[in-house]
């Protein structure tokens, strides 16, 4: 749209033959700056939305020698074996251990975990202290209760399960986690749960030292 | 022109200036911008609270496709060019210059180092139709493994252009699966990063979008 320019674009010709009145060069640049605006929206809201989040993920070495391994209490560990269709198996310890099954929802496998934790912190002997965090905030900090997890996808767990179990970790600020394989005695274990968990301690520290 | 006629003209504000900001800026955003390169594997990926952004550069990135197919991405196209050159020499591929140059510019790849000119020669729309069978793995050993190679190379492509100068960082692992992917193809990929001694690397998840789950 342009407008007819009512001084005829400045008199500055003296005296000149201005009959009609002269189309301005002027436009109005309205909707193009609508539209310059629309787009800059467009490309800034598109490029920072399909910006995805990591999660950092850190495996032990490969190398492990035996002597470097250091033990936990078997009344701290808790086994979480990733089984396919969504289900989790877990199991405590290593000695009598008891199969049950639960799923990845919030009242699932995460009420394993805290229950767990409850467990270790009323067995052992704990102290609570204060400390600040990064941001300097005072927080509640708790020593000599933590749990050990170790997560064991099996081949029938896809890629998502693993995902939400370290999200788990995460929610419940599980401090000591570990991805290992699976051993073909918690395969069989899972298949047959009344069978028990046959392997020693000396087993699994081979399995990750292999 | 007489001096006591009223203006009839409406006020009318110079949008010129405006116009030129908002599509200075747009110029800008685009050029920053980076272009999204074709994607050879569609990936869903999983959830998860996490909040952490994905570095903007220094990143090689493992696809794994829900079939289990690997692919992989290499940031940098210094790296991508020397990174090239060192493997094109190392197993005579027989790559030229302008083959070099398009790998330099393209974005993940899924082919064995012996279909990789053979891919290369494709025209970028020809590509999504390649039977590609993703960058083979040996878990078994280590020395056969392409990817674990290809891993390898490029990392030691991306420190030699950071002593050069030319790029800042070193590469970041980032592992990129589909939620569908059966984890022993995870376990492969992984199992051939902690054999290269990469232990600490990045899963690509997005945001999750339940609030009920938090």
């Amino acid at each position: 749209m342009s407008e007819i320019a009512q001084d005829g674009g400045g008199g500055h010709k003296k005296g000149g033959k201005v009959r009609s009145k002269k189309m301005s060069t002027r436009i109005d640049f309205t909707p193009m700056v609508d539209l310059g605006f629309l787009l800059i929206t467009f490309f800034m809201l598109t490029t920072t939305l399909a910006k995805p989040n990591i999660m950092a993920l850190v495996m032990p070495d490969k190398d492990i020698k035996k002597e470097d391994v250091e033990p936990v209490k078997e009344s701290k560990v808790l086994t979480l074996l990733l089984g396919g269709n969504d289900k989790v198996y877990w199991y405590e310890g290593i000695t009598d251990a008891k199969l049950d099954s639960t799923d990845y929802s919030a009242e699932g496998v995460r009420q394993v975990i805290l229950a767990k934790m409850d467990k270790v912190k009323a067995q052992f002997q704990t102290e609570t202290y204060k400390k600040k965090n990064k941001e300097g905030v005072e927080e509640e900090r708790t020593d000599g209760s933590y749990i050990n997890v170790i997560i064991k996808p099996t081949k029938d767990a896809r890629y998502k399960n693993l995902v939400d179990a370290l999200d788990e970790m995460a929610i419940t600020k599980v401090r000591y986690y570990v991805i290992l394989d699976v051993s073909p005695l918690e395969e069989a274990f899972i298949k047959n749960p009344a069978g028990g968990l046959k392997f020693s301690v000396d087993e699994q520290v081979d399995a990750a030292t292999k | 022109m007489p001096k006591n006629k009223p203006k009839r003209s409406a006020p009318t504000i110079d949008m010129t200036a405006m116009c030129d900001v908002a599509f200075l800026l747009l110029t800008f955003f685009m050029l920053t911008a980076k272009a999204k390169p074709q994607e050879t594997v569609v990936i869903d990926t999983p959830t998860s609270i996490s909040e952490t952004k994905l570095p903007d550069a220094g990143t090689l990135t493992v696809l794994i496709g829900g079939d289990g197919k690997i692919f992989l991405d290499m940031a940098g196209q210094h790296t991508r060019l020397s990174l090239i050159e060192d493997v094109n020499s190392r197993y005579q591929l027989g790559l030229n210059d302008e083959e070099k140059m398009k790998f330099a510019n393209l974005g993940s790849f899924g082919v064995s180092r012996g279909q990789l000119k053979k891919y290369m020669d494709l025209a970028p729309a020809e590509r999504s139709t390649f039977p590609a069978g993703g960058i083979p793995v040996d878990t078994v050993d280590i020395n056969k493994s392409e990817l674990a190679d290809w891993i390898h190379n490029a990392r030691l492509a991306q420190f030699r252009m950071k002593q050069e100068g030319k790029v800042k960082e070193e590469y970041v692992v980032i592992v990129k699966a589909d939620q569908n992917t059966p984890y022993p193809a995870v376990q492969r990929v992984i199992n051939t990063l902690t054999d290269i001694n990469v232990n600490k690397f990045n899963l690509i998840t997005s945001m999750e979008g339940k609030a009920e789950k938090k």
